[in-house]
């Protein structure tokens, strides 16, 4: 299991303020879950419990004060940093804010060839490459020479996952992927997200305070509050534990 | 009785890359008393109508049609009237409720401020009525809240502040542009539980545009569905979840959450490059060669109002 | 709020007629600066007679030493010019350079960036040029680099808000995730993002520079084989041109230094308004 997997184990996360003070904000406690490729984990919780604090630790963006990063069985904090970023690689992420993920003052062109050019792709299979991965996300390519202000909210949202496509991830943490989008365009991004699972057996980890959205992609749920776990379990197990707060008036709303 | 008529409101913009028509032939009413949904992807003007009650549309906007309000055409007021009548008796709640209220000044006195200005009573009343407002919008102890800043409370509690704030004047409409966009469910519910306190305590219609159906299925008695520029249902709520019109109410709600978000083909169409006929047909599954030659009318029938030709 | 942000700009472009004719002062300067050689009826080191008010053939009359100031006037936009960019360069690099990489690796180099900058705030600017100006001998390329590296804290300190504003936006964080490098990220994301803080400030800076250039000269102690125009005010000054009434010897320099620094505060407040406005700040 260990080598087809991102293993978070026993993540805690506090950061300090200023350079002598000795003031400690405890983000995250004793977090423990297990991303594996080709099942879908959600995240839930109220906003500002620490889902988007989790999401960086994981991707190596923020180092944990205490616990492990394993990817897949590399424990990702006490490696050399070339070989960190090697690990690294194997995951990426969407996020909420589609319209700003995307640099405002470059267009969409520039920004999937510098991707690609990043990958060591030369520019004719870079080319090529782009253009098929734009259809593949439903994408014709005339959107090119537009700037990210100028295309909807799914448009932008289907440019950032030909992006990820390019990179070749192998785990992909979607962070609010569909809470900026339209209800019908939401359906259509999620079904996109679906299939892309099914062809390139990703592992998800799909953050969301949207329940519905929750259970219809996960196979398995992890419920976050105040920073620390306090239920893991699959997705049916996850509706039962949810009607049974949502009487005390828990995270849900019909 | 009906308290706001818009009839064949018609908003036009001009812009550099063309003519946009932000909104066409709209005609509905809002009666006494009611909640009315506007619902409809971004972009498709639904915010624009709310605009054009009042009268906030920038200079490139050409508008069409007539508005009135007890009577009164509101396009055809001069902005003297234009501006009493904003402030008293139309009151209208912006998306974000913390940035919608000054930081520098305390709850109190930005809820007290109208009553000063526009109703001249002294400050002693004006906070005695504050308080009791607050009270009824579920403040527990408002003498303390009064002396808060806005950053000190919730993002809950700014919105009934913000509530507050525009059911000072007792305003006959109270219009809520997008009142829960970008927040978590929690807040949700607290601002649903809000406009149910409003609708309870005060007489006041409310005209919530929103693109959440489940909000709108909450709060309202009437939905108005729009697509593109175009109003194409207006029925009663109930009805509309148990047996939508319009083909594009039924692809709406087979994408909502409960009914398995079913992806519909294809995207809105851009504002400015609009299909001929109905704005629907390229999508729509029950298109005929009417559809992409003529707009269909708006047919009323028992269930309500649908701009299709399927109910000629 | 879409509307709202269409009629703010506007609003922007009626502004800008206020950066045109900033623009076109400007440019004006610097034609005279570049054309001095061909423009300039005469070498501004050749001596005719002394005091000369206004003629036809000294359009500005001629000073102590019998220079035709005219002449002088186009050749000082030169030197005054150069000092100014020059300086602004300096500042504006270094400025860019610790504004950037504080506020965008912020924690401990933060800190210590910060701290030096705060304490090169707090330096008397002008008295310290006066003092090392009187210690070293003066020199014109002294006092650019001098300047340069005085000017950087206030350019630092608004980049590095600036960088911090935006280092944690997602487009940042989704090309980090991607893997893209540092020098990437701070070359290709971030410098363009925020060019539209550092242009206006540049063309502030060239102002003041010009400026301080202008008294440390008047003061006597700026380079004297150099005529700029704070140094055609002092030798006025000094030779009594201001007792005598000579307004056509002190009048023109001081002229042309306020229109060349109101010409760029123009440009550069229109362009840091135009960038609030377009921004919903205002």
């Amino acid at each position: 299991m260990l080598l087809i997997s991102v293993v978070v184990d026993c993540v805690s996360k506090s950061y300090s303020y200023g350079l002598f003070s000795k003031r400690y904000d405890k983000i995250l406690s004793d977090i423990s879950l297990e991303i594996t490729k080709g099942k879908t984990v959600g995240l839930i919780g109220p906003s500002g419990v620490g889902k988007t604090t989790l999401a960086k630790i994981i991707m190596g963006l923020e180092k944990p004060t205490s616990g492990k990063i394993l990817i897949e069985g590399t424990d990702i904090w006490h490696i050399s940093s070339e070989d960190r970023n090697i690990s690294l690689k194997k995951i990426k992420m969407v996020f909420q804010d589609s319209q700003g993920s995307l640099n405002p003052k470059k267009t969409i062109k520039q920004s999937l060839y510098e991707t690609a050019n990043l990958m060591g792709l030369d520019v004719f299979k870079g080319e090529s490459l782009i253009l098929e991965l734009l259809d593949r996300v439903g994408l014709s390519s005339d959107i090119f020479c537009r700037y990210p202000h100028q295309i909807s909210g799914g448009q932008n949202q289907r440019v950032a996952l030909a992006r990820i496509l390019l990179v070749k991830p192998e785990y992909v943490i979607l962070d609010e992927p569909t809470s900026a989008l339209d209800i019908a365009v939401q359906a259509q991004i999620l079904e996109l997200l679906n299939n892309l699972q099914k062809e390139n057996n990703f592992g998800y980890l799909l953050i969301s305070h949207n329940i519905p959205l929750i259970e219809f992609m996960s196979d398995k749920v992890v419920v976050l509050d105040k920073g620390s776990i306090i239920f893991q379990g699959d997705t049916k197990e996850f509706t039962k534990f949810n009607s049974l707060k949502n009487k005390n008036n828990f995270i849900g709303y019909k | 009785m009906k308290i706001l008529e818009i009839q064949d409101l018609n908003v036009k913009f001009t812009t550099p890359i063309g003519e946009v028509y932000a909104v066409n032939n709209a005609s509905f009413s809002l009666n006494a008393n009611e909640t009315l949904a506007l619902v409809g992807e971004t972009g498709c003007g639904k915010s624009v109508i709310a605009n054009t009650i009042i009268r906030l549309l920038p200079q490139n906007a050409e508008i069409s049609g007539n508005i009135f309000y007890k009577g009164n055409n509101l396009l055809k007021m001069s902005d003297r009237e234009m501006e009493k009548t904003r402030q008293q008796e139309i009151a209208i709640i912006f998306q974000n409720p913390t940035l919608s209220l000054n930081p520098l000044y305390k709850i109190g006195d930005q809820i007290s401020e109208p009553l000063l200005v526009h109703k001249k009573i002294n400050k002693k009343e004006a906070f005695t009525k504050t308080k009791k407002l607050l009270k009824t919008m579920g403040f527990q102890n408002p003498s303390k809240f009064t002396g808060m800043y806005p950053h000190q409370l919730s993002g809950g509690m700014n919105q009934r502040v913000l509530l507050s704030i525009s059911l000072t004047l007792n305003p006959s409409i109270i219009i809520a542009d997008e009142p829960t966009k970008g927040l978590d469910n929690e807040l949700v519910r607290d601002i649903i539980e809000e406009f149910k306190t409003v609708n309870k305590i005060n007489n006041s219609s409310l005209l919530l545009i929103t693109h959440d159906l489940s909000i709108a299925r909450e709060l309202s008695d009437r939905i108005i569905i729009m697509y593109s520029g175009d109003i194409v249902e207006i029925t009663k709520t109930e009805s509309f979840f148990k047996n939508p019109l319009h083909p594009y109410s039924k692809i709406l709600l087979n994408s909502l959450p409960e009914r398995g978000f079913n992806p519909p083909k294809g995207n809105s169409p851009s504002m400015v490059n609009i299909p001929k006929g109905c704005k629907f047909h390229p999508r729509c599954p029950h298109k005929k060669k009417i559809c992409s030659e003529k707009t269909p009318p708006i047919y009323s029938i028992d269930e309500g109002d649908v701009r299709c030709y399927l109910f000629q | 709020m879409t509307h709202h942000i269409e009629e703010l700009k506007k609003y922007a472009i009626s502004k800008l007629n206020l950066n045109a004719i900033g623009i076109t002062i400007f440019l004006l300067f610097l034609f005279i600066a570049i054309a001095a050689g061909i423009i300039s009826p005469y070498n501004p080191w050749i001596r005719f007679e002394p005091y000369i008010p206004p003629n036809s053939s000294h359009f500005l009359g001629t000073n102590d030493m019998g220079n035709d100031i005219l002449s002088e006037l186009l050749f000082g936009a030169r030197v005054s010019l150069i000092v100014g960019f020059g300086a602004s360069i300096i500042a504006t690099v270094l400025g860019v350079i610790i504004g950037i990489v504080s506020g965008y690796y912020r924690g401990m180099m933060d800190e210590i960036l910060m701290a030096i900058t705060d304490i090169y705030l707090m330096i008397p600017r002008i008295p310290l040029i006066i003092i090392l100006a009187a210690l070293m001998r003066p020199n014109f390329w002294l006092i650019m680099l001098l300047i340069g590296f005085l000017w950087w804290p206030t350019t630092a300190r608004v980049v590095r808000s600036s960088t911090m504003q935006i280092r944690d936006a997602s487009f940042i964080l989704s090309v980090k995730s991607l893997g893209f490098s540092d020098k990437h990220i701070i070359l290709s994301e971030i410098l363009p993002n925020i060019n539209h803080v550092i242009i206006p400030k540049f063309m502030l800076t060239i102002a003041s520079a010009m400026f301080s250039e202008a008294s440390i000269s008047f003061l006597g102690l700026g380079d004297p084989t150099m005529k700029s125009w704070g140094m055609m005010l002092n030798f006025a000054f000094m030779k009594g041109g201001l007792i005598n009434e000579m307004w056509w010897w002190y009048l023109p320099p001081g002229l042309c230094i306020v229109a060349v620094v109101f010409s760029l505060m123009l440009i550069g407040f229109s362009l840091e308004e135009k960038e609030n406005i377009v921004l919903g700040l205002e």
